[in-house]
C-alpha cells in the first residue's frame, strides 16, 4: 500500500494549522497516522518589532525522518514535494516555466561559422 | 317627568359661572400669595434660615477648600470637608474600593530611564538605590522608550489625560544624589508553587538545617530563599558590611556583581537565540520566508503523550478555547 507524506488539518476555522504525517495513502486525511514528523503553519506572521512588512512562515520538521520515509519509497503530495524541496530533500517538481533559451556559444566556435560566408 | 334645573336663589346662573371661571385668573386678589402674572413688581428678597446657614458654612468652614490643594483632592464626607492627607490613598472616596499606592511621577519616571540609558547602569543597581522594584525599573525604562519613540516620529501624546490621571493619584518623586525613601519593597520573595505544599520532614536537632537545606526539602532542584530573591547581591552586600567592609566598598562590590549577573543573564539569552537560529534553515521566497525548524519526532515519552511532542495531538481534546484558559499573550516577545 502506498505511504504518503502529507499534510493533516488541525487549527481552527480561518486558522488552519497542519501536521506534517506519514500515512497510508488510502486512510482518512486526519486519522491516525503512522508519524507526525513535523507541522506546518500557513499563516504567514511578522517577526515582533519588524514593521518592513516582510512575513514569514514556520515549519517544523524532522528532516532525518522525512529522508527515512523518502528512502523507503514514501510519496510526498505536490505541497509536501515543494516544501520538502526547500531544505534540499526532494528535486524541484516544478522548476519555474519560463521558455528557457540555449546559453550563448563559446566565441571560437561562433567565429567560424561567422567567418565561413566571406571566404 | 323630565329633569329639570333646580330654581336655587342662592346657585347662580349657568351663564355667569361660565363668565367667572374666565374672569378669576385676570384678577390678582383672587390667587393665594399675591403672587401676579404681570406683576412688574420684583420679587421679595427672602433669606431662609438654610441660605443664611450656607453661607455661613462658606465663609468659615468651606473657605480654605476654595482652592485646590497641592498635597490631593479634598472632598466633602457629610458636610464636612474631609482632610487632603486622608484621601492621598483613596483619591475617590465614593468608591471605598480603589486605594491606590503612591506611582511614580514623570520626572522620577525620566530619572530612572536616564539611569540606565544614558549613563548605562545596571537595572539591579538603579533598582537598589532608588527603592524601586526590579520589574518596574524595567518597565519604566521600556515605557519611557515607546514615550521618546513617539515624540521622535512627531505622534501625539495623551499628555493632558496623563496629568489628570496623576494629579488624582498619590505620586512619588526621586531626586538624584540624595537617599530617597524607597517607593515599595524590592526584596520580596515570590512565593514558589513547589513550597506551597505542606511538608512533614523530621531532621535530628543536632543537625543544622539551613535555607539550602529547606529547599532541597521542598525540590531536589530548587534554589535557597536568599537565591530566589531578585537581589541576592543585597544580601552579600550586607554580609560584607558586618564583615567591617568599609560602606564605599562594600557599595562597589554591589554594583560590581549587579552588572556581572546582568551581564551572565544577557549572555544566556544571547546563547538561547544563537542556539535558535542555528537550529532554523531560512528559506527565502519572493512572497515569504520559510523557516524550518529542525525537531526531533521521536521525543514522545513513554506512552507517545509526552507534552511536548511535534504537532497536534490524536484522541486528545484542545482546550484553547476553554473557559478560563488564558487566551491574551502572557509575556513580551
Amino acid at each position: 500500500m502506498t505511504i504518503k507524506i502529507r499534510l493533516a488539518r488541525f487549527g481552527r476555522r480561518n486558522a488552519p494549522f497542519y501536521n506534517i504525517v506519514v500515512a497510508h495513502a488510502r486512510t482518512a486525511r486526519n486519522s491516525k497516522p503512522l508519524e507526525v514528523i513535523g507541522t506546518y503553519d500557513p499563516i504567514p506572521k511578522a517577526d515582533p518589532y519588524d514593521d518592513s512588512g516582510r512575513l514569514h512562515k514556520d515549519i517544523k520538521l524532522d528532516t532525518l525522518r522525512a529522508k527515512y520515509w523518502i528512502g523507503v519509497g514514501a510519496q510526498p503530495t505536490d505541497t509536501m514535494w515543494r516544501l520538502l524541496s526547500m531544505v534540499g530533500i526532494m528535486h524541484p517538481k516544478y522548476r519555474d516555466q519560463k521558455p528557457r533559451t540555449a546559453p550563448p556559444l563559446p566565441a571560437d566556435i561562433q567565429k567560424p561559422e561567422a567567418a565561413s560566408p566571406s571566404t | 317627568m323630565p329633569p329639570r334645573i333646580p330654581t336655587n336663589p342662592s346657585a347662580s346662573s349657568a351663564s355667569a359661572l361660565v363668565r367667572n371661571s374666565f374672569a378669576s385668573p385676570c384678577t390678582s386678589q383672587s390667587l393665594p400669595g399675591g403672587r401676579a402674572g404681570f406683576s412688574t413688581t420684583p420679587i421679595r428678597e427672602r433669606s431662609t434660615n438654610l441660605r443664611r446657614a450656607f453661607l455661613e458654612w462658606t465663609r468659615k468652614v468651606a473657605s480654605h477648600y476654595r482652592r485646590p490643594n497641592s498635597e490631593g483632592p479634598s472632598y466633602l464626607i457629610n458636610g464636612r470637608p474631609s482632610p487632603a492627607s486622608r484621601n492621598r490613598l483613596r483619591p475617590f472616596p465614593l468608591n471605598r474600593n480603589f486605594q491606590s499606592e503612591s506611582v511614580l511621577n514623570d520626572q522620577a519616571r525620566e530619572l530612572i530611564w536616564g539611569k540606565v540609558m544614558r549613563k548605562g547602569e545596571s537595572l539591579k543597581a538603579v533598582s537598589a538605590e532608588l527603592g524601586v522594584d526590579l520589574t518596574r525599573v524595567a518597565a519604566v525604562v521600556r515605557l519611557k522608550e515607546v514615550e521618546k519613540d513617539w515624540v521622535s516620529k512627531g505622534k501625539k501624546l495623551a499628555t493632558p489625560y496623563s496629568r489628570a490621571v496623576l494629579g488624582m493619584l498619590p505620586t512619588k518623586s526621586l531626586r538624584e544624589g540624595v537617599e530617597n525613601q524607597p517607593l515599595e519593597p524590592i526584596n520580596e520573595l515570590h512565593i514558589h508553587a513547589a513550597t506551597q505544599k505542606q511538608l512533614f520532614w523530621p531532621t535530628s536537632e543536632s543537625r543544622q538545617f539551613t535555607r539550602e537545606d529547606a529547599a532541597k526539602a521542598f525540590h531536589p532542584k530548587m534554589l535557597s530563599a536568599d537565591e530566589r530573591v531578585p537581589h541576592p547581591e543585597l544580601i552579600q552586600m550586607e554580609k560584607d558590611l558586618l564583615r567591617n567592609m568599609s560602606p564605599n566598598e562594600a557599595r562597589t562590590r554591589f554594583i560590581n556583581a549587579a552588572e556581572e549577573s546582568e551581564r551572565k543573564a544577557a549572555q544566556r539569552q544571547m546563547k538561547k537565540a544563537m542556539a535558535e537560529e542555528q537550529a532554523t534553515t531560512k528559506i527565502n521566497t519572493p512572497r515569504f520566508e520559510f523557516r524550518f525548524r529542525e525537531v526531533d519526532s521521536e521525543l514522545v515519552g513513554k506512552n507517545g503523550r509526552a507534552p511536548n511532542v511535534v504537532g497536534w495531538k490524536y484522541g486528545m481534546p484542545h482546550y484553547d478555547r476553554k473557559k478560563g484558559m488564558v487566551k491574551i499573550p502572557t509575556s513580551v516577545p
